[in-house]
């Protein structure tokens, strides 16, 4: 039995969360009837405790996809689950990540095998029910094979109103010559204080194109690690945060360059809102061997407020020398020639202010399986920008 | 009709006085084209009169009819019915053209007279076509990754669409190859009506080849030295800008440097 007090805290550098008591989780027992956000896609939608929502298509199930709840997972392929559980992120990396691995309750089961190509996009909604005063504490756990390729749009969700927290953990494995697209929409709501853990392990001449939005309205702690371990392996991170009111979003978001040639770009903007805090912290790291890798980053963030607080710290731990590697960085305020020419065209400056911030966080936009998705974001945006005036 | 009145202009950029004196009057039904050689502020009348904040008045006025523009926001202006086709365009992510055209458009409409999407894709295939651009244009991002001459149809697309009263054209057939050059120009003389002026700037006589102006001015200095018709421009062509000067006996000397350049700096 892990004892997950012993284990140091995450490093989270410039974000302040001791207060947020993210270790201390109570595993909520809620259930729910209905699905909420699911009608007719591909995919699976749970809530709480409850699958409110699943569809795979019959010649999916037949080539052996496995979707179903972990919990469901583990009773009916148990081996297989426990195989590839912890792979990605030993139970024991640190305090909250050995808490969840402990008192995980819910959870999203998603098996690819080799060679199948997934022609929809696949829809893994997870939804905390904060109806009482306990906390989510779930994980997720995807395997794409060898030579496989799916796109997936992961969500969180908050259905209720009580305070609450929210532990997620997240594994994504690629083996050789799969093709993931994973895009995440994080809306968890303003009473949950969350930590999340998303990392993925990248093996040979694996693809691993992530967009994570990051758009929830609460405290939040975010992780993104890929582990690019396999020869040829390849990773575009891109992460988009909006933070408003008074909430912090503190991420690290990190590219471990294992493999020869492997390839690991982050790449991330972020907009803060009214007295908010929005930290990124970027991390490159090449290990001795991995010849040929790259590592580059990009963090950008538009402070929109005098109130506001945002940093953006590249880091790159270069071990190797036949590497290439590069950050850029910048805190910045609107861009003053874009909303020139958005008025120019007649344009209120409240409007031409708010494409411009969008057009700011386009590159994830863009990068989003779904219309409704994209339209979700916009909506988003729109809705917080709302609250500035 | 409408008039747009320039009297007396004087603009500084970070401080240095580059126009120092213009006046001008383009009404609905003329073409005026400005020359003149780099650096000799062009650019900055057009950005002055659109409203760039880099750009301030130190004297004079700029009247749109009866009103005094320095009382109009950027947005307000082009609400009143001034159009800029820019020399460098922004380009944003995130929203299309067709969003932003929809959008510009309807910025001129009162809330229960908006612009639907049916009215608005059909006006904007039919302009589109006349400018030869591809149908896929409409849903990329705004001059997100558009050439030179995409960007410069791009600006003219928006003016169909937007049907201002007095278009200020800035040196549109920059980087433009001849056959884009014909396509814009198409689109300019499209417009040409009575309820329609323009003010074009440009380097070279080419650009009037296609769009015959009715008016020719010359600036040098900040100021305007000479107004003539179309003919004032092949005389220039022929001449060169420093045949003028010596026989308009002005104390003038000429550089290859752009104003402009002190906005830069002024931005970073």
């Amino acid at each position: 039995m892990i004892d997950a007090q012993t284990l140091p805290l995450p490093d989270f550098p410039k974000v302040r969360y001791s207060a947020w008591q993210l270790d201390a989780l109570s595993p909520s027992q809620a259930t729910y009837e209905t699905p909420q956000f699911l009608t007719d896609e591909s995919g699976i939608e749970v809530s709480g405790l409850t699958t409110t929502y699943l569809a795979l298509s019959a010649d999916l199930q037949a080539q052996g996809v496995r979707l179903t709840s972990l919990m469901a997972a583990q009773k009916q392929w148990p081996e297989l689950v426990a195989d590839l559980m912890h792979r990605v992120i030993p139970a024991t990396a640190d305090r909250l990540t050995a808490q969840n691995a402990v008192q995980y309750n819910t959870g999203i089961f998603l098996y690819i095998p080799a060679h199948v190509v997934v022609p929809d996009v696949l829809h893994l909604v997870l939804n905390q029910l904060a109806l009482t005063g306990d906390d989510l504490v779930a994980r997720l756990l995807i395997y794409v094979g060898a030579h496989a390729k799916v796109s997936l749009l992961q969500q969180l969700n908050t259905i209720g109103d009580q305070k609450t927290k929210a532990s997620v953990v997240i594994e994504l494995i690629a083996a050789a010559d799969a093709q993931v697209n994973y895009a995440n929409l994080d809306q968890f709501g303003p009473q949950t204080t969350a930590y999340i853990n998303r990392q993925a392990q990248i093996n040979d001449r694996a693809t691993v194109d992530c967009a994570n939005v990051a758009f929830s309205d609460g405290q939040v702690l975010t992780e993104l690690r890929s582990h690019a371990n396999g020869e040829g392996a390849t990773t575009h991170v891109c992460v988009s945060a909006l933070t408003y009111q008074k909430q912090t979003q503190g991420f690290v978001t990190a590219v471990q360059n294992v493999g020869r040639h492997s390839v690991g770009h982050i790449f991330q903007r972020g907009v803060i809102l009214n007295k908010s805090t929005l930290v990124f912290n970027g991390i490159g790291r090449i290990i001795k061997g991995a010849k040929g890798a790259d590592a580059q980053q990009e963090s950008r963030v538009l402070m929109l407020s005098r109130r506001a607080r945002g940093d953006a710290n590249p880091l790159l731990l270069i071990d190797e020398n036949d590497v290439t590697a590069g950050h850029a960085a910048s805190v910045g305020r609107v861009d003053e020639q874009q909303l020139y020419y958005l008025m120019s065209r007649g344009l209120s400056q409240t409007v031409a202010r708010r494409l411009v911030i969008r057009g700011f966080l386009g590159d994830v936009l863009a990068a989003l399986p779904t219309p409704s998705a994209r339209q979700r974001v916009i909506a988003e945006i729109e809705r917080k920008l709302q609250d500035e005036q | 009709m409408t008039t747009l009145r320039i009297e007396n202009l004087h603009v500084a950029v970070s401080g240095k006085e580059i126009l120092k004196g213009v006046n001008l009057t383009v009404k609905t039904g003329e073409m005026h084209a400005i020359m003149g050689p780099n650096g000799t502020g062009k650019s900055t009348l057009s950005q002055t009169i659109m409203g760039h904040p880099a750009y301030e008045i130190t004297a004079g006025h700029i009247y749109l009819d009866a009103q005094d523009l320095s009382d109009l926001p950027v947005d307000a202006r082009a609400r009143a019915g001034l159009f800029l086709a820019m020399q460098y365009p922004s380009e944003i992510q995130g929203v299309t053209n067709a969003e932003f055209m929809r959008a510009a458009i309807n910025a001129r409409r009162p809330e229960d007279q908006q612009m639907g999407i049916m009215a608005f894709i059909e006006q904007l295939d039919e302009k589109r076509e006349f400018l030869g651009m591809t149908e896929e244009m409409a849903d990329r991002y705004l001059n997100a990754g558009f050439s030179g001459g995409e960007k410069k149809r791009n600006e003219i697309l928006q003016m169909m669409m937007i049907q201002p009263k007095i278009a200020i054209l800035d040196e549109i057939d920059s980087g433009l190859d001849i056959d884009a050059l014909k396509v814009v120009s198409r689109g300019v003389n499209h417009m040409r009506s009575k309820d329609f002026g323009t003010l074009m700037i440009t380097h070279y006589q080419r650009l009037l080849d296609y769009i015959v102006p009715d008016y020719v001015h010359v600036m040098m200095g900040g100021k305007i030295v000479k107004t003539g018709d179309a003919a004032l421009a092949q005389k220039l062509e022929a001449e060169g800008y420093a045949g003028l000067r010596d026989e308009l006996g002005l104390d003038i000397v000429l550089t290859d440097e752009d104003a402009d350049q002190y906005v830069e700096v002024a931005h970073d």
